[in-house]
């Protein structure tokens, strides 16, 4: 047979790749497609293979840059940081990748030298991390964990702002309160210097209404139900010994590697096994085990031995679960068929079974209860995959918030109050900057002008049906008000309240078009207390750490890309 | 790798036509009458026979992204409720043209999202009025009064039950001979009956009684003599005042709250035939079965418990179907156990097994040599040799089952059930040794046999020990005279049961192969909603009334929210901070009328289909009618309660006798149906907010191909 050589492709080499137009288009797309998904009347994207696989239908970051398989190694660059911005704080991916685009947008236009610009937009950055993380801060809210409140407000902004997960406003109630639920659930009752968080676990419960859903103490277990009149009844006890293994107990042969192998007939590598696992099983039974459970598959003959001795077996119970089952029963998972040592055993304090719609479920309660089970449902499959995923977002949020215990204002407040406080702060104290950057004050003006209106157009991404975007002059919040109604003088009449809801629009507020030219100023700082307290149902709020790391993600990234000078691709 | 962006929304909205393009293929599946269709696949020249939705979209290619959550809306609803998947696809396509007018409107896409489905929340809250609880139906259930024994009235008064009974509407009785030859007709002609049921409003009510009158001998010949004591299917609440007080305070879901006259009225349902009727939908031949099958399990259950303490419930799951195509219609029936075929060629075997009860032993799997339980992996590299040549090379077949054999003789088993396929040459072996061995068994069925007869499912034959073994099960030929009962295969169809088996079997046959699916599907149908009905203890007033309520009452706030403004619309809007909030008001009557246009149009192609309207124009003055009165008494829900009993004190008066207040009443079941329209609006909804299509995997040739103007790249 003859071999066949191809001579390898010359590698390709783009020189400042972001003045191509190729670059600039694609970007623009990819920008057009993550902003019209912001935001709670965001418009949902149907990601599907175009070839009958299944449709998701999502406005997450996300789902969306894990389906996105982008050309450009630019865009590639931008998609990973934003994905691993959202592999570690969940929230917050579409905020950071509409953030990158708009910085690289503005800053191209206005055409400086990458260095000075990179430069600044540290500068910048660093201005607004340290304000954020000040006590002065005006646009976060301290959390108190006495009260549910506040933290209610952060799920429900969370969940409200996927309108694919198509819940009504009751429903949002729902889901929230057992989110907080599932929340207040794993965390340990008896701490002395650090918080070691459960597991929560969510199961799906499809074609159910969402008004369905339940939390549980303990994990559930999907069975059959052919397999649950095997088990039936439970004995009862006070407490139920547990072996957990995650080798296969299917009987298989081990990995019998390459080559053949020859067996003499009459010899059963099969019986052998077998043999070898009813061994096992006579030391689970001698070791007064009551429940064996098993990642994958344990053969019919080993269940049948165990059950006539009185042990409950359960296998496929799958890998997603194994963590939390090992941490609710204190097991070592168990990976060979050798001996067992005893110190892999665990225990719970009690098992049932339970129903729910037409699944029947095998429960564990664990005896330190900080482990749970979320039953999720919703009517149709793409909106059950979008709520489960904003119900993980939303706990990650509440479990990041314990860490750092406040919340950033949302509904676009925060990118206008912290554009408003930048803006002032270049203005009135350039001196260290531009000291420290060896740069203009007009090159300084230039860039805080694109920082600001990058953050601004954050804001004013949540917008889709050609509303009036507004900022006040007195604490630079957001405001959106009808399109046609420029010519009103009196905005307290059509505004009800700013976008996190923390302030009616009552009084002179200096409004003015989000997109005009304003005189800097210093916003207030101060949250009226009655104010704060009368509109604490109804906030709108965001989680600090993802918010702050996304911002930091956003500008970095963007610094990144503005530095990129050349672009060098095995095309092989 | 290239990703494909195509924007769905430019000017006019293609998801939303597609749903409605696609809906409108099932229409004709809505309501009692159902046209069947033949879908046909011009590759390889194969037809499907349907008649009903879920079927339509199992054979339709829906590859398009939206078809595909059409379709899986459907899945959904059918596989929790298996029913209302006739009314979804309705309302998919009345409410998607719905919203898209919004759209042409210049509303807001968030303020439609909003609007309706708070619309819809409001119109669920409001046909609580329209609830008729169930009580107590297998209190006064009595072997004299079957469904087969009004059967032969309701088959002679077919028309009737096709009413859809809402407002008050009078049915026009053709001449009976007429209607008889049509029921006969009603399943060798797929599609329409020939001659449709004609319906018209109270207007014409004097021609009915013309009508009626002229051939009262014929109708009262028509019925068996009412000597059955069947109680009012209307009844006057301060009659059962004592019995009902504590009924009032235990049930604080409304059903009672109705508005000023009706408050007079409640209406119950306590019988249990009442029920099925009004729930068979027309279909009584299915519904008869239903309500053997019940009976049946009814008596079980009295058997297995000796005294009646233990309320009753109907159990689908020990429901098991039996389709044997190619025989007689009039074979179909409700067998206690398990009906099955075997080949003829087991007939002596059978005649052998007869005679005593036999033992059984149940395999969860195949019973096959090379049946390995599931996650087992068989390596691909193991090679036997042997030493000594005498071994033949298919031996082990051989002697695996040999080892069967034994272990089945060893236990003195009979009758092995597989759930897989068994091996042939086990079979024969069997057949041999008068043991009889059946494939590809339900698993419920061996869930009920495990239960009866104390076997314990196994995966290998050799698990088998003696508490696995199953005794005390029956075989018999499922007719008297075996050959009758041959289908199309030459299968013979056999009967197994077992003292206190909780199954129950149904057999439909049908001489046309193609109508099996359908008949199987239809009896289904009839089953499931008895079961919800009776799981939920409580029905709806059927026929389109909820609907219309549900019309009338969105008109109603349509019109309030025009008039008071923003009063009442603060709750409405989840983000009160946007200024979209600030403009519900302005919005808000745009959409709920939209909301309304699109049951008026559900209402509208379910009384064409019906068929007694000729034209959609007739149908729309119809409702509008009747929408008009209902406005004007001030209390929709108790006008169309009123209508609706009207329809029965219409019969009452139209002078041939009492006889006739048998004219059931047409019910529908409750969570199932309003899960229908919440899905069909969450679709709608879904695709709505929808703006593009991102197409991954796709390569830049591949879509320039098709239409690639519409497409951007990354």
């Amino acid at each position: 047979m003859m071999s066949r050589v191809e001579a390898k492709k010359p590698s390709s080499c783009e020189s400042e790749p972001l003045t191509s137009e190729r670059v600039r288009v694609t970007l623009s797309v990819l920008k057009g497609v993550v902003t019209s998904c912001y935001g709670p009347a965001g418009r949902l994207k149907q990601l599907h293979n175009g070839r009958g696989g299944s449709v998701r239908t999502t406005s997450q970051s996300a789902a969306l840059l894990a389906g996105l398989p982008v050309s450009h190694p630019v865009l590639k660059m931008l998609a990973a940081s934003v994905q691993n911005h959202v592999s570690c704080f969940s929230d917050c991916g579409l905020f950071t990748t509409i953030l990158c685009c708009n910085l690289v947008e503005n800053v191209q236009r206005i055409g400086l030298p990458p260095t000075t610009v990179i430069k600044l937009n540290k500068h910048l950055l660093s201005l607004c991390t340290s304000y954020l993380t000040s006590e002065a801060c005006g646009c976060r809210i301290p959390v108190d964990f006495s009260c549910t409140q506040i933290l209610l407000c952060l799920v429900r902004s969370i969940l409200t702002s996927k309108p694919a997960c198509m819940l009504t406003r009751k429903e949002i109630d729902h889901v929230s309160t057992l989110i907080l639920r599932v929340f207040l659930l794993t965390i340990p009752e008896n701490t002395k210097d650090r918080i070691i968080l459960g597991k929560s676990v969510i199961i799906p419960l499809k074609g159910q209404r969402v008004t369905d859903s339940t939390v549980l103490p303990g994990i559930l277990i999907e069975i059959p139900e052919v397999q649950l009149m095997k088990i039936l009844p439970i004995k009862k006890s006070d407490s139920f010994k547990v072996a957990l293994f995650c080798a296969s107990l299917s009987g298989d042969l081990s990995d019998t590697g390459e080559g053949t192998l020859v067996v003499s007939y009459g010899v059963s590598l099969e019986n052998a096994v077998l043999d070898q696992l009813l061994n096992l099983g006579r030391q689970l039974v001698s070791d007064h085990v009551d429940l064996v459970m098993c990642q994958k598959v344990i053969h019919p003959s080993l269940k049948q031995f165990l059950r006539t001795h009185g042990v409950t077996a359960i296998d496929r119970v799958g890998v997603a679960l194994m963590e939390p089952l090992s941490k609710a029963t204190g097991t070592q998972p168990i990976g060979s068929l050798a001996s067992i040592s005893p110190s892999s055993y665990g225990s719970v304090k009690d098992l049932g079974t339970a129903k729910f719609g037409s699944k029947h479920f095998f429960h564990l309660i664990p005896n330190e209860a900080t482990v749970c089970s979320l039953l999720l449902c919703s009517r149709n499959d793409t909106a059950w995959d979008e709520l489960k995923l904003t119900s993980q977002t939303a706990l990650h949020a509440l479990q990041l918030t314990i860490r750092e215990p406040c919340v950033l204002l949302g509904g676009g407040c925060t990118e206008t109050h912290l554009a408003a406080y930048i803006r002032h702060k270049t203005r009135s104290e350039p001196e260290s900057i531009l000291q420290d950057s060896s740069c203009t004050q007009t090159e300084l003006q230039l860039i805080t002008e694109a920082f600001c209106g990058a953050l601004e157009s954050v804001a004013g991404s949540l917008e889709h049906d050609g509303g009036e975007m507004l900022t006040d002059g007195t604490y630079g919040h957001f405001w959106s008000a009808q399109a046609d109604s420029s010519s009103v003088v009196n905005w307290p009449d059509l505004l009800s309240r700013c976008g996190c809801g923390l302030h009616s629009c009552r009084g002179e507020l200096g409004l003015s078009f989000l997109r005009s030219p304003r005189p800097p100023f210093s916003p207030l700082t101060c949250l009226p207390p009655q104010e704060a307290a009368g509109a604490a149902n109804n906030l709108t709020l965001d989680c600090f750490t993802a918010k702050l790391s996304g911002l930091q993600v956003a500008v970095e990234t963007a610094n990144l890309i503005l530095d990129l000078s050349y672009v060098i691709e095995d095309k092989n | 790798m290239v990703m494909a962006c195509r924007v769905i929304s430019k000017r006019r909205h293609v998801g939303l036509q597609q749903l409605s393009s696609f809906a409108e293929t099932g229409r004709t599946f809505l309501g009692p009458v159902k046209s069947s269709k033949f879908v046909i696949d011009e590759e390889c020249h194969e037809s499907v026979l349907i008649s009903s939705t879920v079927r339509l979209l199992e054979n339709l290619d829906l590859t398009s992204a939206v078809g595909q959550l059409l379709n899986e809306a459907v899945q959904a609803q059918n596989n929790t409720y298996r029913t209302g998947t006739s009314t979804l696809l309705c309302l998919v396509g009345a409410w998607s043209s719905a919203a898209e007018e919004c759209l042409h409107l210049g509303v807001p896409i968030s303020l439609i999202v909003s609007v309706m489905s708070e619309g819809l929340n409001s119109c669920i809250e409001e046909i609580v009025s329209l609830q008729v609880p169930i009580q107590n139906v297998f209190d006064c259930i009595d072997s004299t009064k079957t469904f087969s024994g009004l059967e032969t009235l309701n088959v002679s008064l077919y028309p009737f039950l096709q009413i859809p009974s809402d407002t008050g509407l009078m049915q026009k009785k053709h001449d009976l001979k007429d209607v008889a030859s049509q029921s006969l007709a009603i399943y060798s002609l797929p599609g329409r009956p020939v001659k449709s049921p004609k319906l018209f409003g109270p207007q014409a009510k004097v021609e009915a009684d013309k009508n009626t009158s002229q051939t009262p001998q014929t109708l009262g010949n028509s019925l068996p003599a009412d000597t059955r004591c069947r109680r009012s299917v209307l009844t006057h609440s301060r009659h059962f005042s004592r019995t009902d007080n504590n009924q009032r305070i235990s049930k604080p879901d409304g059903f009672l709250e109705q508005h000023s006259a009706a408050t007079l009225k409640t209406y119950r349902c306590n019988d249990l035939l009442e029920l099925e009727v009004g729930l068979s939908h027309g279909d009584h031949s299915s519904m008869k079965l239903v309500d053997e099958a019940v009976r049946l399990q009814y008596q079980n259950a009295g058997v297995q418990q000796g005294g009646r303490t233990v309320p009753f419930l109907f159990d689908i799951s020990g429901i098991f179907t039996c389709c044997l195509p190619g025989l007689p219609e009039t074979l179909s029936c409700v067998c206690p156990g398990y009906v099955t075929v075997v080949s003829i060629s087991r007939t002596a075997l059978i005649e052998e097994l007869q005679k005593q009860p036999i033992r059984v032993v149940l395999v969860e799997g195949d019973l096959t040599e090379n049946y390995r339980h599931l996650g087992f992996n068989k390596p691909a590299n193991i090679k036997t040799v042997s030493e000594s040549m005498k071994v033949e090379p298919d031996s082990s077949e051989e002697l695996w089952t040999n080892h069967v054999l034994q272990v089945l003789i060893k236990f003195s088993v009979n009758l092995v059930l597989s759930q897989g396929n068994v091996s042939e040459r086990l079979i024969d072996k069997c057949t041999h040794s008068k043991r009889l061995v059946v494939g590809s068994v339900n698993g419920s069925v061996m869930q009920a046999f495990a239960e009866a007869s104390g076997a314990v499912q196994v995966a290998y034959i050799t698990q088998v020990n003696e508490n696995c073994v199953g005794s005390g099960v029956c075989v018999t030929f499922w007719r008297s005279i075996p050959f009758d009962a041959v289908d199309q295969t030459s299968r013979v169809a056999i009967l197994l049961k077992t003292e206190g088996m909780n199954l129950v079997t149904v057999v439909l046959t049908s001489p046309v192969a193609a109508q099996m699916q359908t008949k199987e599907d239809r009896f289904w149908a009839c089953a499931y909603r008895l079961h919800h009905a009776l799981k939920e203890q409580k029905v709806l007033r059927g026929g389109g009334a909820v609907e219309l309520l549900c019309l009338s009452h969105l008109q109603i706030l349509a019109e309030q929210s025009l008039n008071k403004g923003n009063q009442d619309s603060s709750g409405w809007f989840h983000n009160t901070s946007s200024w979209l909030a600030s403009s519900l008001a302005l919005y808000r009557p745009t959409v709920l009328k939209c909301l309304a246009d699109g049951w008026h149009r559900y209402l509208s192609t379910l009384l064409c289909n019906t068929a007694s309207y000729s034209s959609e124009f007739e149908a729309n003055t119809f409702i509008q009618h009747h929408l008009q009165n209902a406005a004007d008494s001030g209390s929709p829900s108790s006008y169309i309660l009123n209508e609706y009993s009207k329809l029965k004190s219409g019969i009452f008066n139209s002078g041939i006798s009492n006889k006739l207040e048998q004219i059931p009443s047409v019910y529908d079941i409750v969570t199932p149906k309003i899960e229908a329209w919440r899905r069909a609006l969450d679709l709608v909804l879904l695709v709505l907010q929808t703006d593009s299509e991102i197409i991954t995997g796709l390569g830049r040739t591949q879509i320039k191909s098709q239409d690639s103007e519409d497409f951007l790249f990354l």
